[in-house]
């Protein structure tokens, strides 16, 4: 798990060294899912884009009914809210990062999790298409990622 | 005529409560001596008064069951798996470094989603993170008189059946044992920032 990352970045990287035309890979690590706590559980990473921007458009996967993108709003005074959004932007040679507070797949009437297990995601890109992650359960409060 | 006499000593009598309030908070060492981090309520906010019911259905006065005590008070929903969880486990992980304050303290979720969040529910969730969270719940109106009293917008439900969304106030609320509203925490604010204000806020009482 913690290796794969590291193999990708060396693929992609030798991809963007070989002037490849359109390369569409996206690297996604820090895949968590905080255990839920009610019906519904949120999952975060970080994913890495190639040198083509790409555009998340759905997720699936049978630990959930369905999976919405969602964006986390702060309004006037403080109110935070939650969006079901479209699609989330991965710019060309960027990232995009889903965390608390920001952006975060939703899984809708989730299946019952224990910390430490993995469940498998399939992430919907618009150009990369279909990739299976495996994201990691984690305490429902500590889905802040390395960055914390 | 007597209280014209009286003025003076009676400013004299508060010059020395002064001074022995500045005296025993001189005392108070590191920890006492510490700036707040949070985000400062400027002038200090008063402590709510409002009843709600806890998750073992009995009546919560808030002003009453928190008197003396370091609060912490904070409105939010279980079908919130974004933020809510993160502000629980941030309090339970620094109510373990520092137990001395977490014993004498109260935190108190209220859950701004009657429809959906049962009592039961309510404890399984605070649970998770410590179980002496207190959970409590009430009647819409009875909730947006909580909110109202603590000073948050009331929580906005919209959308229709199952599947609609509570906007929130996403910052917890903590009261001294003075019963003043010094400082909030929106989400974000780092472990340290609690564990220092933590510290800070359980000796705010002009006793210790």
């Amino acid at each position: 798990m913690r290796r794969r990352p590291v193999a990708a970045f060396l693929v992609a990287g030798a991809l963007v060294a070989s002037c490849g035309s359109a390369d569409a890979r996206v690297v996604v690590s820090d895949a968590r899912i905080g255990q839920p706590t009610g019906p519904n559980a949120a999952m975060y990473f970080t994913a890495k884009g190639g040198s083509e921007p790409d555009r998340l458009v759905g997720a699936f996967s049978d630990a959930a009914a369905s999976m919405e993108l969602h964006e986390t709003t702060t309004g006037e005074g403080g109110v935070m809210g939650m969006r079901a959004v479209e699609g989330l932007d991965l710019p060309g040679d960027g990232v995009l990062v889903l965390e608390p507070a920001g952006v975060h797949l939703m899984l809708v009437d989730a299946r019952r999790m224990e910390v430490g297990e993995t469940v498998d995601v399939t992430l919907v890109w618009e150009r990369a298409g279909e990739m299976i992650v495996t994201a990691q359960v984690v305490e429902p409060g500590n889905t802040m990622g390395h960055g914390s | 005529m007597m209280n014209v006499h009286r003025i003076p000593r009676i400013i004299t009598g508060l010059g020395i409560i002064l001074v022995a309030v500045a005296a025993i908070a001189g005392c108070g060492g590191d920890v006492a001596s510490g700036e707040l981090q949070g985000v400062l309520v400027d002038p200090p906010g008063e402590k709510p008064s409002f009843t709600l019911t806890d998750t073992s259905g009995d009546s919560y006065d808030f002003a009453v069951e928190t008197e003396g005590k370091l609060a912490l008070l904070y409105f939010g929903y279980l079908n919130c798996p974004d933020i809510c969880p993160v502000h629980l486990a941030q309090i339970a992980e620094v109510f373990d470094r520092i137990p001395d304050v977490a014993r004498d303290a109260e935190v108190v979720f209220v859950s701004v989603d009657p429809g959906r969040d049962t009592p039961e529910e309510i404890r399984r969730f605070l649970d998770r993170f410590d179980s002496r969270f207190v959970g409590l719940t009430g009647t819409e109106t009875e909730l947006t008189t909580a909110q109202t009293a603590a000073g948050v917008p009331p929580a906005v439900i919209s959308g229709n059946g199952d599947e609609y969304t509570v906007d929130h106030a996403g910052w917890v609320i903590a009261y001294s044992p003075d019963g003043r509203n010094h400082a909030i925490y929106p989400f974000g604010t780092r472990q340290s920032q609690w564990d220092n204000d933590l510290q800070i806020l359980a000796v705010r009482d002009g006793s210790r």
